[in-house]
């Protein structure tokens, strides 16, 4: 038995990638590693939000906490994340922005003056330091010209605060690394989500029972896009699978139709149909990379904190039991 | 050409529509404003005339003096001057009380009038105080004002007025209800019975009030042996009247009229006809009436006259040297039927309440229910009030007089009634200003303080009644604007024990809403408005006052033109069933023939309609038809203030809308456009509702799909929607509220009934849509718990904050003993350096700062002592300086007073209440992050709120679960989702929808479902969801959807109370109990059980006696005495200081044994130590036995 090794070797094979998005099928590994690779992309993949504003001088309509918690939900370009160190961990600084290595200064100084509301959005949020610049998300693409109405939208930034005649938002503010345990600001996903591979048989005996009729009253009875019916042969043929959504319809459809057992469809327990999407902060393809680095790092602590027996104390028996006896 | 008055005020009100939510605001506020309005411009003049002159006379110098009030007046609210500082703008605004805790009140006058022996009259401009002005009433600075000045005076875009401030609360007087006015009510009532000897249960009432809105009420007792007693009250007291003298003394007619005027509703052709309401008895009873009067000895108008007047000299005031008859007379002027002018008509008046007491008491007339609404009208803020003047200036009269007469008597011969300065300084002691005073008193507290009672029910047994005013609290707009919807029935039904007051009548359809009314001790008695419910007014939409006389006249004469018999002396015997009573206010004006009646009646309700007739759009047409054994007939009309009237659909004529009042509402026959024929079948209906919608409150409105909800649910919505955190205002910015509740970012619901859209109700948000998923998930979410994304959280769903206001007023702080030496200084002592960074060299906070518990927020110096006052930021509070005010004081003087506003983060935590719009409340259980809620693998979204299945089986809120659905569908969509109640039973709806619908044959899920189909996702809104934390399947399918959540003002942060140790009681060395006093729970009685039962006898002793008193006590074992042991000083004893040093300092003796070995040290609780004191105080001497026997065994 101890020879029998349980050991796989997943792949990944990718269908789709854009900056913000990817789409991707992860195979010969179950839910667990799925998962876990869900959890800590939403969860622990560093990321850089500004966490500590100090606000000289706000005039507007929403007070300052309020201005605080949207500049913090602003996306920052945060491929550095990775390199910086968390400003508790730091040992060069006390984390008042000063710091290369854990933090990265902005200031916002918006005063308006015209009788028309400003907006103030996180392209007025300006990096002190150039050498390793870190900006909200769209800052590069932004335009160089023209109000905020009259930019295309994807180019206007994010709106933090309307400011009217006489008003005044001056404030420094400090970004920090910091994962999405902490604080949901530095999740860098905005959507990751899986699902298990179809595989779908149609019992094609059984469907030539049907008559046309029946047949596209079976197929639209799916709420998503599966099944078409072919113009010709009048055959009913599977058109996206991975459009099913587990939710049974077109079974109970079959069984409600008299004919149990037109469809069978399993779930491939070993096969994931990945979808990733980004918040801007970080390229989607980026942060699955760093996410298997993280997990890597994790299994690396527990791997070696099993080595030694003092251990036991942090994991209780479990510690003993992953060092293979009692 | 065709359009009807309502009509035109329909056609205004949707004009009103689109101005936007200010008119809306202000139709619903209207009764308040108009009624002070009336106050101010014609109540106030109506009350001066009311009070008669007071009237004095010095026989010595043969001189007599009389003295009134004329035209009082309330003028606009003003800066106080007194210190004589010049403001460029001598104009109170309602803001600058609001924020400096003032009064918004203006100057009360009014001429008091000297009259010396009929000589020309002399006139002296009076101040009576200063009287509360009504925000946005004809004398406040703010009446018109549109939008843009508003704004300008930092007011509410939509601000409506209808509130008092006082003390820079926003006040407003409640709406009661009340009998109605000049309205002939039968009742049975068994403490009439205790009126004395030969009372039955059996009375007939009337509420007469005066033009000033002074009311006395009539009751006419019936007697077991066939007769009838009169009684009114006057001062507390009632009198009984037998109802012959009355009679006699109100006209001159003969016995024999009377007779047959009593004894016309008895006619043996008749009997057992529908309608027949006379018996035999009534016969008998007539010459036992007449009988009653012979035997006391009188036979002429004037005997009866004198006979009242005799027995009424003593109690009425100023009435000693008339003559009797001249007294009667004024009883019966002053105090009988007060509505009614002539006494001809008083005589007609009491003839029908006699002929409806008999109808009742021989069961061929049903008594009335005094608790429907349709013998109900309502007490108008107003109202009160011009009652209340005429009652202080009556009062301040009458202490006039007594003090000069008083001086009179006293010093007949130096005080000489002819000199004007000595009767006016005389009068400086009854202090004018005080009638002010009362009135500020009156907003303040609700309490009515008045000799005369006002003739109010809610008076009850004490001197005061209390609840008239109550605050407008700004919780959020919902709250606000109920208050004014909001109808009482009187603080002193309260307390009944009865429930029949508190009953949903069907009469109340259309007035009052059957969902808006809270649980508990109110229920039922505080009411609400519906939206279409109108309060008639005593003024024309122009401001001037009605013209009743010539409305009365004008109804009279179409009546006539009808073929009304006029009541004239000599009348053919017109009643029931032949004819039909006419009574117009509490008049009886003639009689119709019962087979015209309907006709007449029809054709009333045309004209009443028709512009260019001068019948009131508001006429109430109440035709009570002949029955077996029903209400007593005839036809009420009524054209009063203080009505309820609201619109109907005619279904005859122009199909015109109509106004209709409860009285009347019972008598015809409406339908209602929800698709049912309620049964009708041989009737067909006159009129239409214009919507089923008509009979909800603003707020039951608002609940989405309320129809597929069960009622009581809907109840709780009601309340739940009133203590909800949303957007409260929007001047939130210059408010100085005591508590302010604020959602952070407030969203528009996606699934919103007609009626938002209609009140502007995104003007004022209250709640946030959020994604909620119906699962039992990891059992947090069992018993209405509820599981909160807290990734969502902290991307903002349902943060909030609290806005206090503290007002420091230095002139308060003043009185107590330490002069006027206090001014706003941070102490320069090296013991208050710390408050540098929190407090300005001038006491006071920076604006943004943060402030932890037991931070300073403001320091007041006194100069004398040098010690500082600091206050501090209550413990375990954190907050921040949102705003500080230096309040009202010229640029010389030191400031005097200052308001804090501290702004407080509230964002959810564990504890916190939620609830949907369908009474479905909860508590957070958990915040969960992220990547422990189950997500939807289509979609990747993961929900915000998790809520148990649970909560819908036995709860029955479909409407919830609609709107969950149909707002999901909506998002999609990016379409707001109508889900107004009632909208899917109107036939007449013929919009492409229902159509299609009907054709499907299908249901509002359908509907939704089939959004939700060709978006891609589950017919039934379900979803297939994968576990957060596994990352496997979830066994079922999860309804998801979409539902506007609301934040209610619980929260834990709030209500949390946790000590280990802390303050005590130093009598019984107990932990004090009450939050704020950091005190402990109560581990009561019940809770010992529980223990005990348990057998936890060690935590049983924990927390009774070890987190108690407890208490080592020294016994003394020889003489058992507890109180004997004391510490003696050992220095006392002889021994040096030195000695002392190290060794224990004091040491215990029995004083009673003199000696210290004996001394024992006890473990007892502190209470018991008290006990033996106690009981030494008594005499009593406690013995205790120590021994160390238990120990040894």
């Amino acid at each position: 038995m101890d020879n029998v090794s349980y050991q796989r070797f997943p792949t990944v094979r990718i269908r789709e990638i854009k900056d913000d998005f990817l789409k991707f099928e992860l195979r010969n590994t179950d839910a667990s590693m799925a998962n876990a690779l869900r959890r800590v992309v939403l969860a622990e993949v560093p990321t850089i939000a500004i966490d500590l504003v100090e606000i000289e001088m706000n005039s507007s309509v929403l007070n300052d906490e309020f201005i605080a918690h949207r500049l913090g939900l602003i996306p920052l370009t945060s491929e550095r994340a990775m390199d910086m160190k968390f400003s508790r961990d730091c040992d060069a600084c006390d984390g008042d922005g000063k710091c290369e290595f854990c933090s990265i200064e902005f200031t916002l100084n918006v005063k308006c003056t015209s009788d028309q509301t400003l907006d103030v959005t996180s392209h007025d949020l300006v990096p002190s330091d150039q050498q390793y610049p870190v900006y909200p998300v769209g800052f590069m693409e932004r335009a160089e010209y023209g109000g905020y109405e009259e930019d295309p939208p994807e180019q206007r930034g994010i709106l933090i605060v309307k400011l009217r005649r006489g008003q005044e938002l001056k404030l420094r503010a400090i970004a920090r690394k910091g994962i999405g345990k902490d604080h949901a600001k530095w999740s860098p996903a905005a959507t990751i989500t899986f699902q298990y591979e179809p595989e779908i048989h149609i019992n094609e005996a059984l469907m030539e029972t049907l008559t046309l009729e029946e047949k596209k009253e079976w197929v639209d009875s799916c709420p998503t896009k599966m099944f078409d019916i072919d113009a010709n042969t009048e055959q009913v043929v599977v058109v996206d699978a991975e459009a099913y959504a587990y939710d049974d319809e077109i079974i109970k459809k079959a069984d409600a139709m008299g004919k149990p057992g037109l469809v069978n469809i399993i779930s491939r327990e070993d096969s994931f149909i990945f979808t990733i999407e980004s918040t801007g902060a970080l390229k989607a393809a980026d942060m699955f990379l760093n996410a298997i680095e993280i997990l890597k790092m994790k299994l690396d602590a527990v791997r070696l904190s099993m080595e030694t027996e003092e251990n036991d104390d942090q994991f209780g028996e479990l510690g003993a039991h992953m060092r293979g006896g009692l | 050409m065709g359009l009807s008055k309502v009509e035109q005020r329909i056609k205004q009100k949707e004009r009103v529509q689109e101005l936007g939510a200010a008119a809306v605001a202000r139709r619903l506020v209207k009764p308040h404003i108009d009624s002070f309005d009336y106050f101010v411009e014609h109540g106030l003049q109506q009350s001066a005339l009311g009070i008669r002159p007071i009237e004095l006379f010095q026989s010595a110098t043969n001189c007599r003096l009389r003295i009134w009030i004329e035209r009082p007046s309330i003028s606009p609210p003003l800066k106080d001057d007194r210190d004589k500082t010049q403001f460029l703008d001598q104009r109170l605004r309602p803001l600058e009380c609001r924020q400096s805790g003032i009064t918004y009140k203006g100057q009360f006058s009014a001429d008091i009038c000297y009259q010396w022996n009929d000589q020309a009259v002399m006139r002296f401009s009076t101040s009576f105080g200063q009287v509360p002005v009504m925000v946005k009433s004809s004398i406040c600075h703010l009446r018109g004002a549109d939008r843009n000045k508003l704004i300008a005076c930092k007011e509410e875009a939509s601000e409506a007025g209808g509130y008092f401030i006082c003390n820079g609360n926003e006040r407003i007087i409640r709406m009661l209800l009340v009998t109605k006015r000049n309205h002939v009510v039968a009742i049975r009532r068994n403490s009439y019975k205790n009126r004395g000897p030969a009372y039955t249960d059996i009375a007939c009432l009337i509420r007469c009030v005066r033009p000033d809105q002074s009311s006395v009420t009539v009751r006419v007792y019936y007697m077991q042996y066939g007769g009838a007693t009169l009684a009114f009250s006057y001062r507390r007291q009632e009198f009984l009247i037998p109802v012959g003298i009355i009679l006699k003394a109100l006209s001159h007619t003969q016995d024999r009229e009377i007779f047959e005027l009593l004894s016309s509703i008895y006619d043996e052709n008749n009997s057992g006809k529908r309608g027949a309401v006379g018996t035999q008895l009534v016969v008998q009873r007539a010459q036992i009436i007449l009988e009653e009067v012979r035997r006391v000895g009188l036979f002429t108008r004037l005997q009866c006259l004198e006979y009242i007047g005799e027995r009424f000299r003593a109690i009425l005031e100023g009435v000693e040297d008339q003559p009797a008859a001249a007294v009667g007379e004024r009883v019966i002027e002053d105090h009988i039927f007060v509505h009614l002018e002539t006494s001809l008509d008083k005589f007609h008046l009491l003839i029908f309440m006699l002929q409806k007491l008999f109808a009742v008491a021989d069961h061929t007339a049903a008594p009335d229910n005094v608790d429907a609404i349709q013998h109900q009208e309502i007490l108008l803020p107003g109202h009160v009030l011009t009652m209340y003047a005429k009652d202080r200036m009556q009062d301040w009269l009458g202490k006039v007089r007594r003090v000069l007469a008083k001086e009179l008597e006293d010093k007949p011969n130096e005080f000489d009634l002819q000199d004007v300065k000595k009767v006016q300084k005389l009068m400086d002691k009854v202090p004018s200003t005080s009638i002010g005073k009362r009135f500020e008193y009156l907003l303040n507290t609700g309490n009515l303080a008045s000799k005369h009672s006002l003739e109010l029910m809610q008076v009850g047994s004490c001197s005061e009644s209390t609840g008239y005013t109550i605050v407008a609290e700004r919780l959020n707009y919902l709250r606000y604007i109920s208050h004014f919807r909001s109808v009482h029935r009187g603080a002193y039904f309260q307390s009944l024990r009865t429930t029949t007051v508190r009953k949903l009548l069907p009469e109340s359809w259309g007035f009052l809403c059957p969902v808006h009314t809270p649980d508990g001790t109110p229920c039922g008695l505080l009411n609400h408005l519906t939206v279409s419910c109108e309060i008639t007014s005593d003024m024309e939409a122009n401001g001037v006052l009605r013209d009743y006389l010539s409305m009365r006249k004008e109804i009279v004469s179409v009546l006539s033109s009808y073929g009304m018999v006029s009541v004239s002396p000599g009348l053919a015997h017109c009643a029931p069933p032949s004819h039909v009573p006419v009574l117009l206010d509490g008049r009886v004006v003639g009689y119709v023939e019962a087979s015209r009646i309907v006709s007449v009646v029809m054709g009333i309700r045309l004209l009443k309609v028709l512009r260019s007739s001068d019948i009131p759009a508001d006429l109430e047409v109440a035709y009570v038809p002949c029955t077996f054994a029903g209400p007593y007939p005839g036809l009420f009309l009524s054209i009063g203030p203080a009505r309820m009237v609201r619109p109907v659909k005619q279904l005859f004529g122009e199909q015109s809308v109509e106004m209709i009042g409860p009285l009347e509402q019972v008598y015809m026959d409406i339908s209602c456009p929800d698709g049912i024929d309620n049964g009708w079948e041989d009737v067909s209906p006159t009129h239409m509702e214009i919507s089923p919608m008509a009979m909800l409150s603003i707020v039951a409105g608002l609940t989405p799909w309320s129809d597929h909800n069960q009622s009581p649910r809907n109840m709780y919505q009601c309340q739940m929607g009133k203590q909800t955190m949303g957007f409260p205002a929007q001047t939130i910015q210059y408010r100085a509220d005591n508590k302010l509740y604020r959602l952070q970012t407030p969203q528009t619901p996606l699934a919103r009934t007609l009626r938002h859209t209609e009140y502007h109700m995104d003007e004022f948000p209250t709640g946030t849509n959020a994604i909620v998923a119906v699962l039992s998930y990891t059992g947090y979410d069992m018993e209405d718990a509820m599981i909160i994304n807290k990734s969502s959280m902290e991307r903002g769903l349902c943060h909030g904050q609290i806005y206090k206001t503290e007002t420091i007023d230095l002139s308060r702080l003043n009185k107590k003993a330490d002069g006027f030496n206090n001014k706003f200084a941070r102490h320069t002592q090296l013991m208050y350096h710390s408050h540098a960074k929190f407090l300005d060299i001038d006491g006071l906070p920076y604006v943004g700062q943060r402030l932890k518990g037991d931070d300073p927020y403001c320091s007041v110096l006194n100069t004398m002592t040098g010690r500082a006052k600091v206050f501090k930021v209550k413990n375990s509070e954190t907050a921040v300086v949102d705003y500080v005010a230096a309040v009202g004081t010229g640029p010389k003087e030191p400031l005097q007073k200052v308001t804090i506003r501290l702004r407080q983060e509230r964002n959810p935590v564990i504890g916190d209440k939620f609830s949907s719009r369908h009474g479905q409340k909860g508590i957070c259980s958990q915040l969960w992050p992220d990547i422990d809620m189950p997500f939807s693998h289509v979609t990747g979204m993961r929900p915000d709120i998790i809520i148990n299945p649970h909560a819908f089986p036995s709860r029955m809120t479909i409407g919830m679960l609609l709107e969950s659905m149909a707002a999901k569908g909506g998002a999609l969509e990016g379409k707001f989702v109508d889900a107004t109640p009632f909208k899917y039973n109107l036939s007449s709806s013929s919009d492409r929808d229902s159509v299609a619908r009907e054709q499907k044959g299908g249901t509002l899920i359908d509907e939704y479902g089939d959004i939700l189909r060709a978006h891609g996702f589950n017919y039934h809104g379900t979803e297939v969801m994968y576990s957060g934390v596994f990352g496997t399947e979830l066994v079922c399918e999860i309804f998801i959807g979409v539902v506007y959540y609301q934040r209610l003002r619980h929260m834990v942060s709030d209500k949390f109370q946790v000590r280990s140790r802390g303050p005590v009681n130093p009598v019984t060395q107990q932990p004090v109990k009450g939050r704020s006093a950091g005190g402990g729970i109560r581990f009561g009685e019940m809770e010992r059980d529980s223990l005990l039962a348990h057998g936890a006898a060690y935590l049983l002793h924990d927390r009774m006696h070890t987190c108690s008193d407890y208490h080592i006590g020294s016994v003394c074992s020889n003489c058992g005495s507890l109180i004997a042991p004391m510490a003696v000083s050992q220095a006392k004893a002889g021994h040096t200081h030195l000695l002392a040093v190290g060794a224990k300092r004091n040491k215990e003796v029995c004083r009673y044994c003199n000696s210290g070995k004996w001394i024992e040290k006890v473990a007892m609780p502190f209470a018991f130590r008290y006990l033996t004191s106690e009981l030494a105080a008594m005499n009593v001497k406690l013995n205790l036995k120590v021994s160390d026997e238990l120990r040894n065994t």
